[in-house]
């Protein structure tokens, strides 16, 4: 795991001290993609998200100048109003879906965007490890070269094995021989693996083996790492705090301050959109289920009147009239025909349908976002403890949830993900007066005799920490 | 009559060394045969063989499998419209009362998430300066109670259609006409704006009256207050300024008018200082044994129809002294005779600080009692009449009148307001009767009681913590009530009904909360002209739940009563046959709290019986090692039948001591046909008993019973916790080999003495109890010194020498109990119940020793062994520094954490229940069954009373009751005391959000908080400030069984007593 670590840095090293020579440089590519692009393009390069894969793009360009590439960047409708063939090309595959103009991007930026872009996509440019990630890569993936000489290892020593045991059972036939013993006669290939011996060691090995998994994979039942489920709204945390930057605790409020982190409420969304009607990405198909949830009318931007109480074919001809009016302004069309009415009528039920259940027959009220997070009814676990004493980035437990267009469960949640932690932190000793009650270690410290108080010396690994 | 020094009993059984018992108390279950205790669990098949039992764990195996395969999809659902004020994970406060007829209590309600789930007392309030009692802690889950009304509806004989609530007003207001003889029956109503309401009412409707009626009724007292001194309300008694008391059957630490505010004036005089041993002298005069008779120095033994004559007696003591003029002497029994000298001894001796109270129903008694007062100056310093009490207000001879005008078919309409006159009067049915001639009968019951279901139209009223409101409970001292939750069923505030049907112009009938506007304009026409800035005013009133204006009624009240004539009426006792004395319950009251559970679960706190009420029987001591017991009824719970008029009925029948031979006791409340899921058919009704004297006024005991024993057994179910889980210790009697309980054998005879001594200081004598007379103090504390000095010796002896049980660093948590301010009210254990999501589990499974409380109160005797004091006793988790509960268990679910406690783990817990054998203390409880329906796989559970789909626990309302931040414990697992380390760890957490340390007191656990008289502290012991630190330097400290070397952190106080040696008990 070592050399696996020592590999990957040197390699990193060569590889930037090669880029320090040029002005474009990955490391920037990978920032401006992040907060440029990544939105609509998928991060791995391949596949299609909104946008395009780019992987490979500037070869497909490379037919033109590279200054049409950089036109098309920074505003891709232009390009494709005065006729570009590979801008009509793509502009026929993608519309309506319109790319975003960053009409403000150097050309040095968009050159380090397409080198990161490159790199991803051939594979040379690996994910930078940094501290947070480590610690999980270790515990989770351990594959390389570490692994490789354990199976070489295994293979020169069961080599060695069976030589020796060939050596013995030609031992053991001379000695036959030699004592004039009559059936003496060496043992054939077939014989010797369907020996007792032999069967015995693949049973043990198996029952081992089969044993090992068995209670690995009970010990993970009912967890859920990775966990990602399809949410009624596509909701993006990859725009709001990845692009747009919006701090956790805006819409999490609680968890500076409370037990649960808190899912915003539907009027917390609309602090911004009552004045963002539509989404980048999905238009009107998403943000309504918002405005259907709490009541606003997006065609006036009020809010409706005693709207729990509403038909439902009201709602229907409200928000019907908005997706409508939005079709004909992306479409510049005046008139609906039937093709227009029936996508019309699809997005409608969708939204319907993803804001009713079983248990919410009605189209208002809350959203039921689907938990992801779920800890067994035992654990006691308290946000503001973390956020506010322990001063933890949101993203040590829940990975970079700001490149998460889909939330996923990061961490494993289990128990001694949880404790493990609780072992290694410093508790901010100093810095909060409630540990002057600690005073041997307030005296160890200042003699030296300690370096920090770790979470587990203050109780944090007891049971009643988390259990009660 | 042999006295025993040191030495207490639980009961007369122990005395005896009864086998059966010993074999009860060592067993942590019921010694019930498995048949029989499989005999009503008829789903499980008892002769399972080995195939079955593989089939069953090949299904348990891959059901289990299946279910975990899949994820279940779990909803994250938060609120449409985030409100500032509700952050989910924060509990919210707000100040408000629990009020219900003259039951009162100012509180604070804890809301989680918008619904209330645990109430604190209110400190700011004078009256109950931050105590409650188990009623209003087990308030809250009426709220959530599934018997509940739920709207309006029009009743039948055996059938109620819901409608709505204009068309249930268009039906009244068809019903009534401007001319229409109304009447109102209610409780007592403590509210100056729901009588506001009620005149708006009396205003549109001139033939109207109000009438109001206590189940347990204090009309004499009303009556001779307002004959004495003109003036009608209960005294404001001052407990604490008295030296001497002298209770005639009043039983106000526990249920007497305000038991509260009088329990926490009462402790005053009773908390020993070891330095200057000062106590107030309490004498009782009773027949049976109250709770507050149970801590009176002394109890003199009276028939309940010789009470007249005590107090007659104690009149002519007094006077005589004082050379006032004498009444006509009565007969009494010779004991209580010779006691009544000292009494008036006593009395004299603290002229203007004692106080004579009596809790009789007699207008003649409760004059001479005033009488007695006025002679010894009392009147004005510990019988006040400054700020009268409100809290009992009825007078059932105007029930009585309305009777006759109901059977003369005078009245058009009946209303019933928070009353059930077809349960709990003593002439009950031919209410039940004279009520049928009534065209429109209206309830506003909250339940479809006995009433209700007499009614045509039901309009149900909110719960208490739904409503809007105010109480006057004491002259010039006012309280709020607002609510902490929607109403959660279509129901609606009384006095807005009221109003409604009054069509009042007060009445805002567009505002959102109309009852509201109509409760702050009569606050704003109250106290507005005092207050420039009302709205401020009336936020602070609010925010703070009461009010307190300055008090400036006259003083100078003239004693106007005719001592002479009263006297005069007194009949001399002529009783036959026996007496019964007819009781309250601290629980479920005379009924009204029947359908709580947490209330009908707690066990009377000296009989220790729950769910159930039954006949207390005398039992005697034949002088030597047995006890006689009346009719030979020598175990608890067997049954007899008590005849009364002709009129024979079967009651379980238990012994109790300190019970004037020649009467017996029965609690009332019990045996209500329709009181909801758990209240319906719980013991038997003893209302038809009671009587009338001459003046009108409900008897609570009658003459002329007979009782026999029907030599049937014990009855089914019986559920008296008193010999579950103690701490008896068994020894083999050397002689004839007998297994005998060591401690108590003892006791009574010299002869065991040599077997049970010389043992780690004798088991003998164990320190369960320490306790002393206040003359003999300095002596007592001495010998406990020493004693405690030879069982730290033998504990210094460690296994791990070195090893630090102090836990210098950080915190150590531990908590003291006072014994002396104990008086076993039951509110903690209500309490905890309410904090711990701790189930209820029904009569039967109490009855297989499976209550799951997690503090229970002891009760022990000790002195005389006919009628000997009593001591209560808070038992719960010791957090012992070396627990034996923790060096046994197979998995370490149960360990020790860094600050002192003793941590309890559930989902470590695989059920041996070694802990709970080894723990010294017995306060382990196991789930035998899922009571809160919390496992996977339903079917675990069982019914807990009378429930019919689901268990009550299993019901989603009920649920919301539960305290989210503990965990609701499944089948299987060990639970106990945590110190509410949820309580803990959320005061941890607040001082490190704002970075300081915690403040000495800041901790408290819920049974702390729910005390009336301070008994309980809870702290860190590393801190030196903290109220515990100082508690813990008390001399009269001891620990609980300290010789065994346990390490227990919880003190308790050497109980005294103020005896006076010289009167015979």
């Amino acid at each position: 795991m070592y050399g696996n670590r020592l590999f990957k840095i040197g390699f990193l090293t060569i590889l930037s001290t090669c880029l320090l020579a040029a002005a474009p440089d990955i490391e920037q590519g990978k920032t401006s993609f992040k907060n440029n692009c990544a939105s609509c393009h998928n991060k791995n390069m391949k596949d299609k998200l909104t946008g395009p894969a780019l992987g490979g793009s500037v070869e497909r360009w490379s037919s033109f100048p590279k200054s049409d590439l950089y036109k098309w960047v920074r505003n891709s409708q232009g390009l494709v109003a005065a006729g570009h063939p590979r801008a009509t090309e793509l502009w026929g595959q993608f519309k309506p879906t319109v790319m975003t103009s960053f009409p403000n991007l150097s050309e040095d930026e968009i050159e380090s965007i397409f080198l990161y872009v490159d790199g991803v996509f051939k594979g040379t440019y690996g994910p930078k490890i940094d501290n947070a990630v480590v610690s999980a890569n270790e515990t989770t993936g351990s594959s390389g070269i570490s692994t490789i000489w354990i199976y070489v290892a295994f293979a020169i020593l069961l080599s060695l094995a069976m030589f020796l045991w060939n050596v013995m059972s030609d031992l053991s036939y001379t000695r036959k021989l030699s004592h004039g013993e009559p059936d003496a006669k060496r043992d054939s290939i077939w014989e010797k693996l369907t020996s007792k011996g032999v069967i015995s060691l693949v049973l043990f090995g198996l029952i081992l083996f089969g044993g090992y998994t068995t209670v690995n994979n009970a010990i993970s039942l009912g967890r859920q790492q990775n966990y990602s489920p399809e949410q009624p709204i596509k909701f993006s945390h990859a725009l709001h705090a990845g692009l747009h930057k919006i701090d956790c605790n805006y819409c999490h409020d609680g968890a500076r301050r409370s037990k649960q982190s808190v899912i915003p409420g539907a009027s917390t969304c609309m602090n911004c959109h009552t004045a963002i009607k539509k989404g980048s990405q999905y238009g009107t198909a998403e943000l309504t289920k918002i405005f259907t949830s709490i009541g606003f009318n997006p065609n006036t931007g009020t809010y409706i009147d005693n709207y729990e109480n509403l038909e439902q074919n009201v709602i229907d001809t409200i928000y019907k009239k908005w997706i409508q009016d939005n079709y004909k302004e992306i479409n510049k069309v005046t008139e609906i025909n039937e093709d227009a009415q029936a996508e019309i009528n699809l997005e409608w039920s969708d939204i319907v349908n993803s804001m009713t259940g079983p248990n919410k027959p009605k189209i208002q009220g809350s959203i039921e976002w689907i938990r992801i997070h779920n800890l067994p009814d035992h654990v006691y676990f308290n946000h503001s403890q973390h956020v506010t004493i322990g001063k933890v980035a949101c993203q040590k437990c829940h990975g970079n949830i700001e490149d998460m267009k889909v939330v996923r469960q990061y961490a494993p949640l289990s128990m001694g993900w949880c404790i493990n932690c609780h072992r290694e932190t410093d508790v901010k000793f100093k810095e909060n007066a409630y540990y002057e009650s600690y005073k041997t270690y307030h005296e160890e410290l200042k003699k030296g005799e300690r370096s920090s108080v770790k979470v587990a010396d203050i109780g944090g690994l007891e049971c009643q920490k988390c259990h009660y | 009559m042999k006295k025993y020094d040191q030495k207490s009993w639980i009961s007369d059984r122990d005395l005896s060394n009864d086998e059966t018992l010993l074999k009860e108390m060592n067993s942590e279950r019921s010694t019930e045969s498995i048949s029989s205790l499989l005999e009503d669990d008829l789903s499980i098949e008892i002769n399972t063989n080995r195939r079955d039992f593989l089939k069953l764990l090949g299904f348990g195996i891959s059901a289990a499998t299946l279910a975990s395969c899949e994820t279940p999809i779990k909803k994250a659902i938060p609120y449409t419209l985030a409100t500032d004020e509700i952050v989910p994970g924060i509990a919210n406060y707000y100040a408000s009362s629990f009020i219900n007829g003259g039951d009162y209590c100012p509180i604070i309600v804890k809301t989680r998430e918008g619904r209330p789930i645990k109430i604190e007392g209110n400190a700011l309030s004078s009256i109950t300066r931050g105590g409650t009692s188990a009623r209003a802690q087990a308030s809250v889950l009426s709220l959530y109670d599934i018997s509940r009304l739920k709207n309006a509806s029009k009743l039948s004989t055996d059938k109620s259609d819901k409608i709505s609530w204009s068309d249930l007003d268009n039906e009244i207001a068809n019903g009534l006409n401007a001319n229409s003889k109304i009447r109102i029956v209610s409780s007592t109503i403590m509210s100056p704006t729901s009588k506001k309401a009620l005149k708006e009412f009396t205003i549109k409707f001139p033939n109207t009256k109000h009438i109001m009626y206590d189940a347990v009724s204090s009309a004499a007292l009303l009556q001779a207050t307002q004959n004495c001194f003109g003036v009608r309300g209960i005294p404001d008694y001052k407990f604490e300024l008295a030296e001497t008391i002298v209770s005639f059957n009043a039983d106000f630490l526990g249920t007497w008018v305000s038991p509260i505010e009088y329990a926490s004036q009462y402790v005053k005089g009773r908390v020993v200082d070891a330095e200057h041993p000062k106590m107030s002298r309490h004498f009782q005069f009773e027949s049976q044994m109250s709770l507050t008779g149970s801590n009176a120095d002394h109890r003199i033994l009276v028939k309940p129809s010789e009470q007249g004559n005590a107090i007659v007696a104690l009149y002519n003591l007094v006077a005589s002294k004082l050379g006032a003029p004498s009444l006509s002497n009565m007969e009494i029994n010779e004991k209580a005779k010779a006691a009544l000298s000292k009494v008036a001894e006593a009395l004299l001796n603290t002229k203007g600080k004692s106080l004579v109270i009596c809790g009789n129903n007699s207008l003649e008694q409760q004059t001479l009692v005033f009488g007695i007062n006025q002679m010894l100056g009392n009147i004005g310093s510990t019988v006040s009449l400054n700020r009268l009490s409100n809290q009992r207000q009825g007078n059932e001879i105007e029930v009585n009148a309305l009777i006759n005008e109901m059977n003369s078919s005078q009245v058009d309409a009946l209303i019933i307001w928070n009353a059930n006159p077809c349960y709990d009067l003593c002439n009950a049915m031919q209410f039940q009767d004279a009520m049928s001639k009534v065209k429109l009968r209206i309830s506003l019951n909250t339940i479809l009681d006995e009433t209700s279901s007499n009614c045509t139209h039901s309009a149900p009223d909110h719960h208490n913590l739904e409503s809007w409101g105010d109480a006057e409970p004491k002259t010039g001292l006012y309280s709020l009530i607002q609510p902490t939750i929607n109403p959660i069923f279509e129901t609606r505030q009384a006095e807005h009904s009221f109003l409604v049907w009054s069509k009042s112009a007060m009445l805002n009938a567009t505002a959102e909360q109309p009852y509201y506007e109509f409760l702050k304009s009569s606050w704003k026409e109250k106290f507005g002209s005092a207050n420039t800035n009302f709205q401020a005013f009336w936020d602070k009133s609010l925010h703070d739940g009461i009010l307190e204006t300055s008090n400036n009624t006259n003083s100078n009240i003239a004693f106007n009563g005719n001592c002479a004539e009263a006297a005069s009426k007194l009949k001399s006792s002529n009783s036959t046959g026996l007496e019964i004395m007819f009781t309250e319950n601290v629980g479920i009251g005379a009924g009204q709290y029947a359908n709580n559970p947490w209330l009908q679960e707690i066990p009377d706190p000296v009989t220790r019986c729950s769910w159930g009420n039954y006949v207390s029987i005398p039992i005697s001591f034949d002088g030597d090692r047995r006890f006689v017991s009346f009719e030979n009824i020598n175990e608890d719970g067997t049954l007899a039948q008590l005849t009364v008029n002709g009129n024979a009925q079967k009651f379980g029948a238990v012994k109790q001591f300190g019970l004037m031979s020649g009467t017996l006791s029965i609690p009332l409340g019990y045996g209500r046909t329709s009181a909801g899921v758990c209240g319906t058919n719980v013991g038997t009704n003893v209302f038809p008993y009671l009587k009338a004297d001459a003046n009108g006024y409900t008897q609570y005991y009658i003459d002329g019973a007979e009782l026999k024993n029907l030599n049937e057994g014990i009855e089914k179910a019986f559920a008296c916790v008193q010999h579950h889980h103690t701490l008896g210790v068994t020894a083999i009697e050397k002689s004839s080999g007998k297994k005998i309980n060591a401690d108590e054998a003892a006791l009574i005879d010299d002869a065991f003495k040599p077997l049970t001594k010389g043992y780690q200081g004798s088991l003998t004598d164990r320190t369960i109890l320490r306790h002393s007379n206040l003359s003999e103090l300095k002596e007592h504390v001495e010998s406990l010194k020493e004693e405690r000095k030879e069982a730290q010796k033998l504990n210094s002896n460690s296994l791990y020498p070195g090893y630090d049980y102090n836990y210098n660093s950080g915190h150590h948590w531990g908590m003291h109990i006072d014994m002396n301010s104990c008086i076993g009210c039951s509110a903690c254990a209500v309490a905890c119940v309410s904090e711990n999501n701790v189930p209820v589990v029904g009569k039967r499974e109490v009855s297989r020793h499976h209550e799951m409380t997690w503090l229970r109160i002891d009760r022990y005797y000790y002195g005389d062994v006919e009628n000997p004091n009593v001591v209560y006793q808070p038992m719960m988790c010791q957090h012992c520094n070396n627990a034996p509960c923790e060096n046994v268990c197979p998995v370490n679910a149960t360990n020790h954490s860094s600050d002192g406690l003793n941590q309890m783990v559930y989902n470590r817990c695989v059920g041996t229940r070694y802990c709970a054998n080894n723990c010294p203390y017995k306060v382990r409880r196991f789930n035998w069954y899922d009571y809160t329906e919390s496992d996977l796989f339903p079917g675990n559970s069982r019914m807990m009373a009378g429930e019919k789909d689901k268990p009550y626990y299993a019901e989603n309302l009920v649920r919301m009751v539960l305290n989210p931040d503990v965990t609701v414990r499944s089948r299987g697992v060990i639970e106990k005391c945590s110190f509410c380390i949820q309580r803990i760890q959320e005061g941890k957490l607040n001082a490190k959000k704002e970075s300081r340390t915690l403040r000495p007191n800041e901790i408290k656990s819920a049974c702390q908080t729910a005390c009336p008289t301070g008994a309980i502290t809870f702290g860190d012991m590393n801190n030196k400030e903290s109220n515990l630190s100082k508690k813990l330097k008390n001399p009269l400290n001891y620990i609980v069984l300290e010789e065994i070397g346990v390490k227990s952190v919880v003190n308790y106080t050497m109980k005294v007593n103020n005896r006076d040696e010289s009167i015979e008990a």
